[in-house]
């Protein structure tokens, strides 16, 4: 095919004019059933390069992607240009999968979407073998390098994949995001003569700066006041969890609509904002880094990041998707050095100890296990638990294998000795790579030159439009009116236990606090442990105070308060003075079946969960059907109890069952 | 590492459907020894090429043509496989069997096995205890005491998992921590219910789990015929501890010997009602209950036979009848016939069997 023959095809199916060189230039190689490796910015038009050969091959091309909105969105717009497409992913209905993978399978579909994760799925690997296949695209390619911003270890598999395609089969793999060094990986693991097409990475449309500050307190202030100023909509990237809540919880403190997203939501709500995002329902989204890749929409007018990501790399991928209408875009850095912290902490951190290395080989070299059996023999973190398994996958000493439709873990023999020396190289080179961050940070060269040079692109120079090139330096501190509103809005403060399920009656609770926040989680220490005596009166107030700001003027017909382990009668004399002053009737007729050990001994939900399984009974059973009940408890962690206390009475009719506590600790498990 | 690449390649040769064994392995010693390519390049070629180069027909071709359009799909199925731990071994790899292709050549060697396990037993000395489903104890008590012998001198015990002899000679060798190589009647695939049962063992390797069939396919009956095959194909000695005188153990073990392959048979008691005599008469060397060679002039029913037949012929089933044996009459004729001291005639329609020297030393007479 001719390239003027290929772009009057385009201009029927697709309704474009031609293609740009680089495109045409990877669509004439695909064809011709190469192998490329392309890297290109955001709003090249990657896309176009596997979705018109795919449209051209006689078979159905499969494409590998991470990101299911992004997915979604894609499928929506082929097949309102008549191309028929499907995505197949866990967000669907089971039925749903099923009747697309029979459509591939009868050769009615073009272009499948689908997660790397489902190369896991037996009903998938069984599909596929029958399939009519011209083609294979692993979007988002640079998940498969350890070396790149994030790497995926579902992606291991797809690597394996592609090197056991035959010669002559057709690979695209694509990305936005690569330094050399990543690309270096990607086509040293893709093997079998790929051939690289690489594009620049100037986005002339950004304004980047950096904004020095002090503290969180100044990033607060300095970003209310500039939402006030800014047109359009944009994201906000924390570097924890707790920041999205606590900063869109400030926003909407000051009448700036905004949601918080990251990946502690279920995918419903992910979903919801999403779309939320796309339909502008909010001047800004405060999220994650669990947020980002999946966003295709043109006209993101700024990015805030009131942490700096882990490296140049990380950040150039968050920002990647703003401003691809091609309009000014603002993307800001509030920088503070001591937020080298943070990043620093999850690197130091990331890989587990040894020995804990160990007991995952230890208990696989017994028998084969699931991840939740294996959370149970080791009682490690469900993180833990993944980093490990990852990394003895990836070191070939497991293997991922199916029983049935269970995923279980084997030990194999033959395997060799646990490498850290990968390890230890690894840190290094993050360590390293957020070094450069800070230099991007600290420094007074042209900003945009610095982060394309990172990643392998020299020619940009001087973008003339960041914060150097203009010869600004921002420097921001807020004044006593800033201050006091935002000691005012943290005393109101207060973190929501999102614990409704489907399966009880159990509604979303509040704590007075974080545990790890003030000196609450202090004082709780001391009397729980250092015989401190009952929770001091200023607790009780918090508590109430927050109390009165999640259900106001609601009745409870009832108080009840967890059954202790091992503190004795503190969490009861507290609970009885919170419904004295409430003037609820109080109960102490909920007690435990059998003892249970400490729940703070078992590092996962799972063991957690297993510990008070079945454990609590209430004396009375008659006294709770049809009632509201608050059940009050100390530290609100994993949540394991308070579902399995909410099951029990859910069980004996209880209409509604509301968690009140005095602090949830931040990052439990699950 | 051989070259996983090729994977694909291996597995749509192997299971083209229709071809005989040997036609793909010639065809794969064509493709990499006789004409030096890869099999990319092989499969690259067009029809014209096969057909000229290659001397395949039409059908053939068609075929061929069929397996390279599910390449890919090979592909998506090997990589389940190498991601769960399963090799992928062709012929032509060093992981490969000696003993496989010694025994069974081109001409039955599977163009691939899928193991999972230690894949060193594959190249070890190996031994094959075979017997009947329902075996007697004296049978099982035989089979204990040749596989511990056999595991204490670091021998590989092959087993087909099947009720009786085959399982018996498995679990004696692991209880004295032996090794052992489990070969199956099905696809590699489908056997998780083992893969849980020796996960220990495979995992200290003592046990490595072989298959020759699809990955997929499930147990059949027909599977675990043909896998008696890759029993005796995968052992340097074979012994068989009860046989009838029909079933798996039987045909197996008369294929073996037209193969030219040495068999031990036990030999049974006089008041056994097992077909191992027979085994014996047809050419399997006779051991006594702890596995030793007996050395016998002629075996017992060969001397009966002889003395039988010295001074008249009989009909197939006279001789069964005289001899009081338990076998149908066109099997035990088989026996006969391959016997090299018994010829047969054919009188009004019947087949009279007489002892070659009497009627020699007749001729002579005349």
């Amino acid at each position: 095919m001719t390239r003027p023959e290929a772009e009057q095809k385009l201009k029927q199916s697709f309704n474009l004019d031609h293609f740009y060189d680089d495109q045409w230039k990877t669509i004439e190689r695909i064809l011709n059933g190469e192998r490329i490796l392309l890297i290109e910015k955001t709003g090249f038009g990657k896309s176009l390069c596997y979705q018109f050969p795919a449209t051209q091959f006689e078979g159905m091309t499969i494409i590998f992607s991470p990101l299911i909105a992004l997915m979604r969105d894609q499928v929506k717009y082929l097949k309102s240009i008549g191309i028929n497409c499907e995505c197949i992913n866990s967000g669907q209905e089971a039925e749903e999968n099923t009747e697309i993978l029979e459509n591939a399978v009868n050769g009615k579909i073009k272009i499948l979407y689908i997660a790397p994760e489902r190369q896991e799925n037996q009903q998938w690997t069984e599909a596929v073998r029958m399939m009519n296949l011209s083609m294979v695209v692993v979007d988002e390619a640079h998940c498969i390098s350890v070396w790149g911003h994030d790497f995926r270890p579902a992606f291991m598999r797809i690597i394996s994949l592609v090197r056991l395609l035959p010669e002559n089969f057709p690979v695209l793999a694509t990305t936005a995001t690569a330094t050399q060094k990543v690309a270096d990986d990607i086509i040293q693991q893709i093997g079998r003569n790929v051939s690289l097409i690489r594009g620049n990475l100037l986005r002339k449309n950004f304004y980047l700066s950096v904004v020095k500050v002090d503290d969180e307190i100044s990033k607060m202030a300095w970003i209310a006041q500039f939402l006030q100023k800014q047109a359009g909509n944009g994201l906000i990237y924390t570097g924890t969890r707790v920041n999205t809540d606590l900063y869109a919880a400030w926003l909407q403190s000051e009448n700036i609509s905004a949601a918080n997203y990251n990946a502690g939501l279920d995918s419903d709500s992910r979903k919801d904002i999403e779309n939320g995002l796309q339909e502008n329902r909010w001047k800004c989204i405060v999220s994650t880094n669990a947020l980002g890749m999946g966003i295709d929409k043109p006209d993101v007018r700024f990015i805030i990041h009131t942490q700096m990501p882990q490296s140049p790399i990380h950040y150039y991928q968050e920002i990647g998707r703003a401003g691809r209408d091609g309009l000014p875009t603002n993307i800001i850095l509030l920088y503070n050095p001591e937020d080298k912290e943070l990043p620093e902490h999850f690197i130091k951190n990331s890989r587990p100890s040894l020995k804990k290395y160990e007991k995952v080989i230890e208990a696989l070299k017994k028998e084969p296990l699931g991840e939740w059996n294996l959370m149970r023999k080791t009682n490690l973190t469900q993180t833990q638990v993944r980093v490990i398994r990852a990394d003895l996958i990836d070191q070939g000493i497991i293997r991922e294998v199916m029983y049935g439709r269970d995923k279980k873990y084997e030990y194999q023999f033959g395997a060799s000795q646990l490498d850290i020396e990968s390890f230890e190289k690894l840190r290094d080179f993050k360590m390293n790579e957020l070094d450069q961050m800070v230099n991007y940070c600290e420094s007074t060269e042209c900003r945009m030159d610095f982060l394309c040079s990172y990643l392998g692109d020299d020619s940009v120079k001087k973008c003339d439009n960041c914060n150097n090139c203009l010869q600004r330096n921002p420097q921001y501190f807020p004044d006593n009116y800033w201050k006091a509103r935002i000691r005012k809005f943290q005393q109101d403060f207060y973190p929501e236990l999102e614990v409704e399920t489907g399966s009880s009656n159990i509604v979303n609770g509040i704590a007075a606090s974080y545990y790890g926040f003030s000196n609450v989680g202090a004082i709780i220490h001391r009397c729980k442990y250092e015989k401190g005596g009952d929770f001091p009166n200023h607790l009780l107030i918090l508590t109430l105070r927050a109390f009165r700001h999640k259900f106001e003027d609601e009745k409870f017909d009832l108080i009840v308060y967890v059954p202790p382990t091992e503190s004795g009668d503190l969490v009861k004399n507290f609970a009885y003075k919170i419904a004295r002053t409430l003037r609820f009737p109080f109960s102490d007729k909920l007690k435990k079946v059998h003892h249970t050990k400490p729940q703070k001994i078992f590092q996962n939900y799972v063991l957690k969960r297993d510990n008070v399984k079945d454990v609590f009974s209430y004396e009375n059973e008659a006294e709770i059907f049809g009632k509201k009940i608050l059940l009050i408890d100390d530290i609100f962690d994993s949540g394991a109890t308070i579902k399995e206390i909410a099951k029990m009475f859910t069980k004996i009719g209880a209409e509604i069952i509301a968690p009140l506590v005095i602090a949830k600790t931040i990052g439990g498990d699950l | 590492m051989e070259n996983l690449e090729n994977s694909s390649y291996w597995m749509a040769l192997a299971h083209l459907p229709r071809w005989r064994t040997e036609r793909i392995n010639r065809l794969i010693v064509d493709i990499l020894q006789e004409k030096k390519m890869t099999y990319a390049e092989f499969f690259s070629l067009d029809k014209n090429n096969w057909q000229n180069e290659f001397e395949l027909n039409s059908n053939e071709i068609a075929e061929l043509e069929t397996a390279k359009k599910e390449l890919p799909n090979y592909s998506f199925l090997a990589e389940s496989l190498i991601n769960q731990g399963y090799n992928i071994v062709p012929i032509d790899s060093a992981d490969y069997s000696p003993t496989l292709k010694a025994n069974l050549k081109l001409k039955f060697s599977p163009p691939v096995i899928y193991i999972k396990g230690n894949k060193q037993l594959l190249q070890e000395d190996t031994v094959a205890i075979v017997g009947s489903r329902n075996a007697s104890d004296i049978s099982l008590q035989f089979t204990k005491t040749v596989a511990q012998k056999c595991a204490k001198e670091y021998k590989v015990v092959v087993s087909g998992f099947a009720k009786g002899v085959d399982k018996k000679a498995l679990d004696e060798t692991l209880a004295v921590v032996g090794h052992s190589i489990i070969v199956l009647p099905q696809g590699i695939m489908t056997f998780s219910s083992g893969f849980r049962k020796y996960y220990s063992q495979i995992v200290q390797g003592d046990v490595l789990v072989l298959s020759t069939f699809h990955p997929k396919v499930p147990w059949s009956a027909g599977l675990a015929m043909s896998r008696n095959v890759y029993i005796y194909g995968l052992a340097k000695t074979i012994y068989a501890a009860e046989s009838d005188s029909k079933g798996g153990t039987w045909s197996g073990v008369l294929d073996g010997l037209k193969k030219g392959r040495e068999i031990y048979v036990r030999k049974p008691g006089s008041d056994e009602k097992n077909a191992n005599e027979l085994l014996i008469l047809a050419g399997a060397k006779p051991v006594d209950s702890d596995g030793n060679i007996l050395i016998e002039e002629s075996s017992y029913l060969q001397t009966r036979l002889k003395d039988m037949l010295s001074s008249q012929s009989f009909t197939i089933e006279e001789i069964i009848e005289k001899l009081k044996l338990k076998i149908e009459s066109e099997n035990f004729s088989k026996i006969l016939s391959g016997l090299d001291f018994i010829e047969r005639k054919r009188i009004n329609k019947q087949n009279y069997f007489y002892l070659k020297e009497r009627v020699e030393s007749q001729m002579e007479l005349f």
